[in-house]
């Protein structure tokens, strides 16, 4: 790398929390101090692009969303649909010959769609070249709306092993073996080891019929021009991820389902020798806004109708209190120490608006966050 | 606000009285849609609702086994069965190799190994086998699977046809044929998407539908969509909004107020809006399940989707 590493910020967290909202107004409240900050956007929110003026596509976009971030907040959302191509355009890419056989063949066609966590992976690539290329002081990862979605962070190291190249030639002679009609191993090799290999060659040469080998062997062969490339990609990846200056802020609301995702995660955290850096209790406000009791505690202007909205608000205002209290409760007590920031909920017909509210809320706490 | 049992579950642009009868669900039921859309709390909702009706029910998730236990709760009537991937694929290979012992070799192989565990298809065609057992040994039972939300779930189940025709014969390609005959077919599972009432949200599930109806033959059976908010009485946001217009104290809280207000008057109106094209449009009539404070419990759930005639 030549530019200088980011503070890396990994936002993570379960569906439905309002994590890519959060997400970005962290990013808001950054580039307001000043700081060149990078967005990416794993699971790309539409309504958000929109409100950001953004594309979705693999380009790094400058974003207009807050006047007081202007020039200094850049946001890329790279396209799902669209990985399996970009990511063979970024293994590939000095070698068109090899481009077109990797995106003609069978097996990468047909199944690639289903490889999971590629996406995820081509977004980190797309970043680990952004941050490359340009410098900025932050960058702003947010996952996939899954507790799995840190599972990718072991996964380039996965597909690197894939690519292995023992196991690419065990299939290269297993589909030349096929395509010969030949079946079992090379006659030289003695031993347990080569028992093993001829056993489950001849057993996945009966399961696989000669062509699907055929393209797995060119499919590998492919993939084994690329594998230096490839772990070189995948490292940088994997030290944005888990860096030693890499923060994990945890995203949650107060949902049954939420808690659970959040000890996941934790847990997941743990094993990858990361802890929280912070979680941020979304739609948690201990309090009610003071508009809302300002208007609740009003004798004389409040009409009826305006009497009964404001109370089914300030109804859902102190069961979203309550059930903030008991989840950070219980969060402190499975994990000491943590430290929980808790963010109000904010409605507004415009996103941006959302997120610009939250960011407010945000940068009294910045420092300690980011 | 009481909590979720006051709200009535309700279909947009169709009178609550004489609700005409759905299209009874087959045996399988797959819930798919994306990540947090509370895809889980409507397979729960599902599976409690036959045993409501004196069936057995099943509830299949492919994760730790948690979410199930915390929708189901603990004196669940519904079977809970939690499928591992790694063993759904052991089980799978050696049914595939007709051995256990042959299958451990093969798994075992160091390039297969990992084959195994960046492949695709290869997992998802294991869970699905582990589904079809499910079943088979359970006649007559509901089996309610809570899908991964990873890819929608097209990939998902796209597996079996894909297997099948990449592969030209032998053991796997017959496992693959089978379950594309047998499990992922009309009448033999019903697929249910949840979605929310966003219009952008919709528009994805209204795509993912087409695919599912296009690429696999399988048109959607039920599209739930999940926290529709209630209606804001409409003369509470134009009082708020001439407080917010004159010159009182109560000006900037009731400005405060008119944005809330506004805002989920949007929400609702993008909702019933999306809800009203997509009923034209589908072959499914959305169902609309309440917006609740708290998550609601699978017997809520399910007295919902009965009362919609949708379960």
């Amino acid at each position: 790398m030549t530019a200088q590493i980011p503070q890396v910020l990994v936002c993570a967290g379960g569906g439905g929390v309002g994590k890519t909202t959060t997400a970005a107004a962290l990013a808001v409240a950054l580039a307001r101090t000043g700081k060149r900050v990078l967005i990416v956007t794993v699971d790309p929110a539409r309504r958000l692009a929109d409100a950001m003026g953004i594309e979705i596509d693999a380009d790094v976009h400058s974003v207009h969303l807050d006047d007081a971030a202007a020039g200094k907040l850049f946001a890329l959302m790279p396209e799902p649909k669209q990985s399996m191509r970009t990511f063979a355009e970024i293994l590939f890419g000095e070698r068109p010959d090899d481009l077109k056989r990797m995106l003609d063949n069978r097996i990468y066609t047909t199944l690639g769609d289903g490889l999971s966590g590629i996406h995820d992976l081509v977004s980190l690539m797309l970043v680990a070249r952004a941050v490359e290329d340009t410098e900025y002081d932050y960058l702003v990862i947010d996952t996939a709306p899954s507790r799995y979605a840190l599972d990718f962070v072991a996964y380039p190291g996965r597909l690197a092993s894939l690519f292995e190249g023992r196991a690419v030639t065990f299939f290269a002679n297993l589909a030349k073996k096929a395509a010969d009609d030949g079946g079992g191993p090379p006659k030289d090799e003695k031993g347990l080891l080569a028992w093993g290999k001829k056993r489950a060659g001849a057993a996945i040469g009966r399961v696989l019929d000669p062509r699907f080998l055929t393209d797995l062997a060119a499919l590998f062969g492919l993939l084994a021009l690329v594998r230096e490339r490839f772990v070189q990609l995948a490292r940088n990846s994997e030290e944005l991820l888990l860096g030693n200056d890499t923060r994990y802020l945890l995203v949650t609301a107060p949902t049954g389902s939420a808690t659970a995702d959040v000890d996941y995660i934790i847990k997941k955290l743990e094993r990858l020798g990361q802890r929280p850096h912070a979680v941020l209790l979304n739609r948690s406000d201990a309090e009610p806004p003071s508009w809302l009791r300002q208007l609740s505690t009003a004798t004389t202007g409040v009409t009826l109708p305006i009497q009964e909205a404001v109370a089914v608000l300030a109804g859902e205002a102190e069961a979203r209190s309550v059930a903030g209290n008991e989840m950070e409760r219980g969060i402190a007590k499975r994990n000491p120490g943590l430290w929980m920031l808790r963010l109000p909920n904010i409605e507004a017909r415009d996103p941006s608006q959302v997120v610009r509210a939250l960011a407010d809320h945000l940068s009294t706490d910045l420092t300690r966050l980011a | 606000m009481g909590g979720a049992a006051q709200h009535a579950p309700s279909r947009e642009g169709e009178g609550e009285a004489g609700e005409p009868a759905r299209r009874p669900l087959a045996p399988v039921v797959l819930v798919t849609g994306k990540g947090g859309v509370g895809k889980t709390t409507v397979a729960a909702g599902l599976a409690h609702a036959a045993t409501a009706a004196g069936r057995k029910a099943v509830f299949v998730e492919f994760v730790d086994g948690e979410s199930g236990k915390r929708v189901l709760g603990r004196k669940s009537p519904v079977e809970h069965i939690v499928v591992k991937p790694a063993k759904a694929v052991e089980d799978m290979a050696a049914k595939v190799f007709g051995s256990a012992l042959l299958s451990k070799v093969v798994i075992g192989n160091f390039a297969m190994k990992r084959m195994l565990q960046a492949a695709p298809a290869l997992r998802e065609l294991g869970q699905l086998e582990a589904v079809r057992r499910i079943t088979e040994a359970r006649p007559g039972a509901r089996v309610v699977v809570d899908m991964p939300a990873t890819g929608h779930g097209v990939a998902w189940l796209k597996a079996p046809k894909q297997m099948r025709d990449l592969l030209h014969g032998g053991p796997l390609h017959e496992l693959a044929a089978r379950l594309a005959t047998d499990l992922v077919a009309p009448g033999r599972s019903s697929i249910v998407i949840v979605s929310l009432p966003e219009r952008l949200v919709l528009e994805e599930t209204l795509e993912l539908a087409e695919t599912m109806r296009h690429q696999l033959g399988l048109p959607a059976d039920r599209l739930i969509i999940n926290r529709v908010p209630s209606a804001i009485p409409h003369h509470a946001l134009g009082e708020a909004r001439r407080l917010a217009a004159g010159n009182g104290a109560l000006k900037g809280p009731a400005a405060a107020l008119v944005e809330v207000l506004a805002a989920r008057d949007q929400a609702r109106s993008e909702a019933v809006g999306a809800l009203t094209a997509a009923t034209t449009d589908a072959a499914v009539h959305p169902i609309s399940l309440p917006l609740a404070p708290v998550d609601p419990r699978a017997d809520e759930v399910a007295a919902w989707l009965i009362a919609a005639g949708a379960a």
